[in-house]
This record gives C-alpha cells, structure tokens and sequence, in this order.
C-alpha cells in the first residue's frame, strides 16, 4: 500500500453514530449513507490513514494484513465515489 | 437565467394581492396566509376547507405581487426549488415565486405575480404552507414524512417511502379491507409530545381528496418502511438503517445544518421511542395482521 496523507472526510458530510453505525448526510445531494460496522470504524479513524486502519482491523477481525487493506482500499473507493472524501484524498 | 434573490428582494415598497387572509392549522400548527385577493382567497378556502380555523396562527405569510420569474427550468424537467440560508433569515425560491422568513419572525414574505392563473399562485402558497409546517414542526420536534398514515382503534400506524413505494396502495387497501381511518396517502406530520409521538393528517395536495382525511393528532403506535413482496411480515431495522431511511423521507427541510442539527436528532429519538421495521406487503389487506401483531405501544 503507499505511503498516503490520511483521506479526509468531506465537509459537506455531517454524520452521526448510532448503535456502532455511521449515518452520513451528504447535505448537498441531500443523501444518505449507512455504514456497516467495519465502514463505521474506518469512517470514525481515518485519520490514522489506509495503511494503519488495514494493521489494526486485520489484529482485531484475524485477517491477514493484504486481505484488511484490499477491504480498506474497497471501501475508500466506495467512499470516494460516493463523495463522503474531501476531493484530492484517498 | 436565474434572478438572484437575497433578503432584500422583499423590501422597498411592495404590493399585497388583497385584503384577504384565512387560517390552516395543521395537528395543532397554525398558519395563517394574509394579502389575498378575493379570488385566491376563495380559491384558497375551498382547497384547505376540512383544515381551516379561527385559532391564533403561529406564523402569518404576506402574498405580495413578484416578478414573473425566479429560477429557470432544471434541465431533467423536474421542479427546482432551492433554500439559502442569510443572516437575516431562510429564503425559498422556485420558479415562479420567492419566500423569505426572517430569522426568529413569525411572519413571512411570499412574492409571486398576482397576473399568474390560480393555479400557480395557489401552487406557491402551497410550497410555501409545506416549507412553513415543516419548519414549525422542527422546532417543536417533529417534521413531515413522505409516507401514508392510518388510524385503527384510535392509533396512528405509518407507513413510508419513496414514491412508487405503495403509499397509496396500502392506503386504499386499508380503507376498504380494514375500515381504517386515513391521515394522508403522501405527507403526514409526525409531531413529538414528550416522550410519545403523535401523527396528524396534513392538507398538502396529493392523489387523496381533502375531506377524506382523518383530523386530529393520534398517538403513533407503528412506524414501517414498505417493501413490497409476495410475501406478508416484518423484518427487523438496525437503528442506523432506520434513521437513514426515515431522514430521506422527511422532506421541506432543505438548509444542511437544520437537517443535520434539528433533524437527525428527532428523527434518532423517534427511532428509540418506537422501533422501525420493514413491512412486506403486497396488494392486500393482509399486511395489517403483521402490522397488529408487531403493534408497540405508544
């Protein structure tokens, strides 16, 4: 995985959690997201960036470190796509 | 091209339509429309007839004569209608009228030209009234959901969605399989009183004539989001997924941070109050058997 800034969240995006679950409100598209528990965790630690979120949930879940950062690599894209990252982040 | 608007788009010498006012109250909330003509008014009365009172309104709207534009067509043919937020208050803005409400005022400003047919003035103040009860309703910790709302027994049962979800079709099977009373087939008003929620028929226009609806506020015994299926039962929602599901079906409030703020909030508390499930039903009355049987007392 490389060496990245932390992704930021889109300021645009207020959230709320609730029962371990994410909801985020994109406030222009007037969306809404729901994250499940893994997403909740990267969406709430992003600031500790790709590479540490994929160390700490393979420890935590007994996935292999390449397995947890091709699930976190997902999940940014899926992130990214849905506009919930600030422009120009991972 | 769009007219920019900002608050003083509703200063400076303007023109009432009229002389006329009348007042809506909707479960409890009173608006009051002030600056008719004659014939809006008339017109007016005629659509709101089952919802009109003479209780002191909460908010009052001034109709002033407009421009004949505001907002040009969205290109996908759908109705534009925009909110922005300035220091001195909300504006609201469509095609064919503008409306401000002055931060903290109970009374607004609703601009649309009075040459306009009926229809389309009616259709603003329309706007206007849904922007208006949502807006009250949120301060006093309830919003307007896109959902039909029936009575049975006394309790208010809700069922929401996106359109095409069956509101309508669970609305008529209902009437005629169950004999139950109906609040609204589109918008109801979901309206807290302290640790209960109460639902009330709203007068906004949809495929539902005005005097069939139910008056009154209901305590809300069951709240469902509809899926439709060959199969009839109910199926457990994580708060989240509810929240979410509701939060996308409360429309008219439009500002970010009142949704996130206001919103999100209420929206969380009737979750805990109440627990959301997905309805399975398909197009018969047997949906309201699961619908008693998961019943949660209010």
């Amino acid at each position: 995985m490389r060496k990245e800034t932390p992704p930021k969240r889109n300021p645009d995006v207020s959230w709320r959690t609730i029962e371990g679950q994410a909801v985020l409100i994109h406030n222009r598209l007037g969306e809404i997201q729901v994250l499940n528990d893994l997403g909740t965790y990267i969406w709430e630690h992003l600031e500790l960036g790709p590479e540490v979120l994929a160390r700490n949930i393979a420890q935590e879940h007994e996935v292999s470190v390449p397995d947890a950062q091709r699930d976190v690599e997902e999940f940014m894209k899926a992130l990214r796509g849905s506009g919930a990252l600030a422009d120009g982040t991972d | 091209m769009d007219r920019p608007i900002a608050p003083g788009h509703f200063s400076g010498p303007l023109n009432l339509q009229g002389g006329g006012a009348f007042t809506v109250t909707v479960g409890g909330i009173a608006v009051q429309f002030s600056g008719l003509s004659e014939a809006i008014l008339s017109a007016a009365r005629e659509r709101y007839s089952p919802f009109l009172s003479d209780e002191p309104p909460l908010h009052t709207a001034a109709l002033f004569d407009g421009p004949e534009h505001y907002l040009d067509m969205a290109e996908d043919g759908y109705m534009r209608m925009e909110e922005r937020d300035f220091p001195e208050g909300r504006i609201m803005v469509s095609h064919d009228f503008a409306a401000y409400w002055p931060a903290g005022a109970s009374a607004g400003m609703l601009r649309v030209n009075g040459a306009y047919p009926f229809s389309k003035i009616l259709t603003a103040m329309e706007n206007y009234l849904r922007w208006c009860v949502a807006g009250l309703a949120l301060e006093r910790g309830g919003f307007v959901l896109h959902s039909a709302g029936l009575v049975l027994e006394g309790k208010a049962y809700v069922f929401f969605g996106h359109s095409g979800a069956g509101k309508s079709t669970a609305t008529a099977l209902s009437l005629e399989g169950r004999g139950a009373l109906t609040l609204s087939d589109d918008l109801v008003l979901v309206l807290r009183e302290g640790n209960r929620f109460l639902a009330a028929a709203t007068p906004f226009q949809g495929t539902m004539a005005q005097r069939v609806k139910t008056k009154g506020l209901y305590p809300l015994a069951g709240i469902f989001h509809l899926r439709q299926s060959p199969e009839v039962g109910t199926l457990p929602l994580a708060r989240a997924a509810a929240v979410g599901m509701l939060l996308s079906c409360c429309p008219f409030v439009a500002d970010p941070m009142r949704r996130s703020e206001y919103l999100l909030p209420i929206v969380e508390d009737l979750c805990r109050a109440l627990p959301v499930r997905e309805l399975l039903f398909r197009k018969d009355p047997s949906f309201w058997d699961v619908v008693l049987d998961r019943e949660d007392s209010p």
